[in-house]
């Protein structure tokens, strides 16, 4: 297996990375290479959505995707949104409802539902961003809670 | 009650609490499995010498194990690799550590497996199971009890319902895959793991491994789902042998398809019951069960004499007879899937139920009223029945069922399904609690595994207590070498039986605090001042730093203990004919109301909106009770409707993964309504019951009710899969 040099912009900060196998994935990078656990490993096969991370901004699943693939991309992980008011305010609405139990799954619902917030902004319905986190399990909660969160962020955002 | 946020809620938002996939020590090697190639066969050869060959690499197989550790075959139930007879398929033949994940798997794929294949034995029917041929299961449990005279209730009913269920295996499908990282530390064995029972995993790894369990440590984290599934040992043996052969620290994680392949799930079932009935009430009941127990671990007997306690249904039934086997396949073992196989036996129970009423012609609710066990009853087992409102809820069920039905449009159909439980209090725990002058510490060894039950319910009953601020008490995670022994987090008993444990603790502290102040101790209350806390009692205050000796204060704090192990009821052991039965320590009960659409020419059901009146007893900790309800009924959904673990000729799994074995996702939970009936007291502290398993357990049967409410099919085998609806309205 071949591997080669990668740069890559993780939270704001360029890396490079070297050497990166052709076929390691973007989960891996992340959390073993520049040490960012709170990207989950879950299903690694792109079922669970505990993973998701944004590209440029966009959440994908960051254990079917190849670090060489988004060479030159910005990658944002849970961590790399501390600062970020509209995570804060997916944190802030997860907390009120109890949208979390075990939280294993908690950071992927977090990124994907700050990134649909910001991708499809007051524009879209609570219905249509619960259905766009379809993608992301939870065993814990039945969900109820998750959906109440994104019923109160829905409401609350300016 | 005021709405709590979980103290851990912040950190585990911001992906800062690590679990045991997270960890990493340095020098780690990563360690990976050798499954079997068949579910059943003879081990001719095992060759590690390719994996061995790999840079880097260890590999260890029963031929290490028995230099090692010759006593560790002693434990024959659960032994760490088969020596000649391969059990299930992807059973861990061999085991394999690299520097990498990848070179690990490389290496679990250089070894050489020679096998000489059987054909697997996996059909529990068909047979006599009291003589069961070489081709059949061999039977490892088998339990039977009657009361009452049958031959009369059956001879003499007005007519007789004989039914036939069957029940699909089904996965925990904890998000967290079964991860640890074992290190040898001179004389000691140290593995820090996800489990649900610290003490019990090292209990059973002192077993399998030969060992003393003053060699064992185990040092729990934060734990990402459990469900039942993590209350055993997995992964551990194998890691503490590779970091044995290594002299290296191991780490080994289960990928997702050795989760579903080798994680101890629920198997498939059969029920057969049959009702007598005359002038509209229930006077004889039989209920035969057939249970596929795997390859089988030490403790199987209990699996059948607990869950066939359900069988019956919680109703007053003159005549009765309860018979199970369970069956030895070449499936992975048996193990406990949130209240094990109470799902399975209550949805033929309470189908049967509805089945009986329609034949009747009598309300369901009202047939079932009439019937069930109110507290000073006897179980059919001859134990008495302690503080019971499943009455009340079927009371409450039945009136919102009323309402619904009203708003049930064509295709539709309202309908409800009991359930009950007996919270695990008789496994004990001890509690060790530690008053500082700024904070409350509660040492525990159990991790917190999501339900709240252990950062949420032990500590609501400390702040009960002492009226301590919740800000001001922690709960302290110590090893197995300090921590307090519990028997874990699982039969929802933490808050129920550990909750005891604390309460006792920390009524020592209060007494103390008032024999301090010369107070009663129960005027004494904690409360804090420019970050001190103050005991306070009237007008008397004062700080706890002056209340600490000096030797206290030098030890950290003031530090009291309490202890709970506590007793079961008794059955009547005249009704039993053979086999151990369980009695029940707490009576739980909960009624359930769906309402779902059934489409007529596909079968596909859609759950509408859904409702659990839950007897709770004393409720500590409403956010927490509340996501306890939520999350059993969507995984009992996923048990109602799509999940199932389907199994190959050839004996393997087929559908190891998430995408072919569908647990509900977010669009198809309906709205949950949350009830709860706290009118009656259970053993917990303040009266609690434990919730952690009960809301799962009318689930099945109440989605199978509403779907003959909606269409007429009976339906008799979960998962009910648009097929199988699909051929209940005879549409196939």
């Amino acid at each position: 297996m071949t591997a080669s040099p990668a740069r890559l912009t993780v939270n704001a900060v360029p890396v490079d990375l070297t050497p990166v196998p052709v076929d390691e994935r973007l989960l891996d990078t992340v959390r073993w290479r520049l040490g960012l656990k709170g990207t989950k490993d879950g299903c690694r096969t792109g079922d669970c959505g505990a993973c998701t991370v944004l590209i440029d901004g966009r959440s994908v699943l960051s254990c079917l995707t190849l670090t060489h693939e988004f060479a030159g991309a910005s990658v944002t992980t849970v961590e790399g949104l501390e600062g970020d008011p509209t995570a804060a305010r997916v944190r802030a609405a997860f907390e009120m409802e109890g949208a979390l139990q075990c939280g294993y799954c908690t950071p992927g619902f977090v990124v994907a539902l700050t990134s649909l917030l910001k991708e499809l902004g007051a524009e879209a319905s609570a219905e249509e961003l619960t259905e766009d986190l379809g993608g992301n399990l939870c065993r814990c909660t039945g969900y109820t809670a998750i959906v109440r969160a994104v019923r109160r962020v829905h409401e609350e955002m300016p | 009650m005021t709405f709590t946020v979980r103290p851990d809620a912040d950190a585990k938002l911001r992906g800062q609490v690590a679990f045991a996939t997270d960890l990493s020590v340095p020098g780690m090697l990563w360690g990976a499995l050798v499954p079997a190639p068949v579910a059943r066969g003879r081990i001719r050869s095992i060759d590690l010498g390719p994996a061995r060959a790999i840079d880097g690499a260890v590999a260890i197989g029963p031929a290490d194990l028995a230099r090692w550790l010759p006593s560790a075959i002693g434990d024959a139930e659960r032994p760490v690799f088969p020596t000649d007879r391969i059990q299930y398929h992807s059973q861990p033949l061999a085991a394999v550590a690299a520097p990498t994940r990848e070179l690990a798997r490389r290496a679990a794929r250089a070894v050489r497996v020679d096998v000489e294949p059987l054909p697997p034995i996996e059909e529990i029917e068909g047979f006599d199971p009291a003589h069961p041929g070489p081709d059949h299961p061999e039977v490892i449990a088998h339990v039977l009890a009657r009361h009452g005279d049958l031959d009369a209730a059956f001879g003499s009913a007005d007519f007789v319902l004989s039914e036939t269920y069957r029940t699909a295996g089904v996965c925990q499908v904890a998000l967290e895959p079964h991860a640890c990282i074992a290190e040898i530390r001179g004389e000691v064995w140290h593995v820090t793991t996800s489990t649900q029972t610290p003490f019990g995993t090292r209990e059973d790894l002192a077993s399998m491994l030969g060992l003393p369990e003053e060699r064992i440590v185990v040092e729990g984290t934060w734990v990402g789902g459990g469900f039942g599934g993590k209350g055993a040992p997995l992964v551990e043996p194998y890691a503490l042998l590779l970091a044995r052969a290594s002299d290296r620290p191991v780490c080994l994680a289960l990928s997702y398809r050795e989760e579903f392949q080798l994680g101890r799930t629920s198997l498939p079932s059969i029920v057969r019951i049959e009702s007598a009935v005359k002038g509209g009430r229930i006077t004889g009941r039989r209920a035969h069960w057939r249970l596929d127990a795997g390859a089988s671990l030490p403790g199987r007997d209990f699996t059948t004499g607990y869950a066939i306690g359900f069988i019956l249904g919680p109703y007053r039934i003159p005549a009765i007879e309860m018979e199970g086997y369970a069956f030895r396949t070449n499936k992975p073992p048996l193990g406990p899937h949130r209240a094990p196989m109470a799902p399975q036996c209550v949805f033929a129970e309470e189908s049967h139920m509805d089945h009986l009423a329609a034949r009747l012609g009598v309300d369901p609710v009202a047939f079932r009223r009439s019937h069930v066990w109110k507290e000073g009853d006897r179980t059919h087992l001859g134990q008495k029945v302690g503080p019971f409102g499943l009455d009340r809820c079927l009371e409450r069920a039945g009136a919102l069922a009323a309402t619904w039905r009203k708003d049930a449009a064509p295709n539709t159909g309202v309908a409800m399904g009991v359930g009950f439980w007996s919270t695990v209090t008789g496994a004990g725990g001890e509690a060790r609690l530690v008053l500082s002058p700024t904070e409350l510490k509660i040492i525990e060894g159990e991790r917190e595994i999501g339900s709240g039950s252990v950062i949420r319910g032990i500590v609501a009953v400390a702040e009960t207590v002492l009226g301590i601020s919740r800000d001001r008490v922690r709960v302290d995670y110590h090893d197995t070498r300090s921590a307090p022994f519990d028997s874990g987090v699982f039969g929802s008993r933490t808050l129920a039986a550990l909750g005891q444990a604390v309460q006792k603790a920390a009524l020592v502290l209060r007494d103390e605090l008032g024999k301090r102040l010369s107070v009663p101790a129960d005027s004494v209350r904690l409360t804090e001042e420019n970050g001190e806390l103050v005991a306070v009692s009237g007008r008397h205050r004062a700080l706890i730093r002056s209340l600490l000796t000096e030797t206290e204060l030098a030890a950290g704090g003031l530090t009291s203990e309490g202890r709970h192990y506590g007793t079961s009821g008794e059955i009547d052991t005249a009704r039993i004919v053979e086999g151990t039965f369980y009695p029940y320590t707490d009576f739980t009960g909960a009624a359930h109301v769906a309402m779902v659409k059934v489409d007529p020419e596909t079968g596909a059901v859609r759950v509408m909106r859904y409702a659990a009146f839950q007897d709770a007893g004393k409720i500590v900790d409403l956010p927490t009770a509340q996501g306890s309800i939520e999350g059993g009924v969507a995984m009992g959904l996923g048990t109602a409707l799509t999940e199932e673990t389907t199994w190959a000729e050839d004996g393997h799994l087929s559908n190891a993964g998430l995408l072919d074995y569908r647990i509900p996702t977010l669009g198809e939970i309906p709205p949950i309504e949350v009830h709860f009936e706290e009118g009656f007291s259970g053993a917990g502290p303040y009266g609690a019951k434990g919730l952690g398993e009960p809301p799962i357990i009318p689930v099945p049967a109440t989605v199978g009710n509403a779907i003959f409410a909606a269409s007429g099919a009976a339906m008799t085998e979960i998962p009910m899969t648009p097929e199988r609806v699909a051929r209940a309205l005879k549409l196939l």
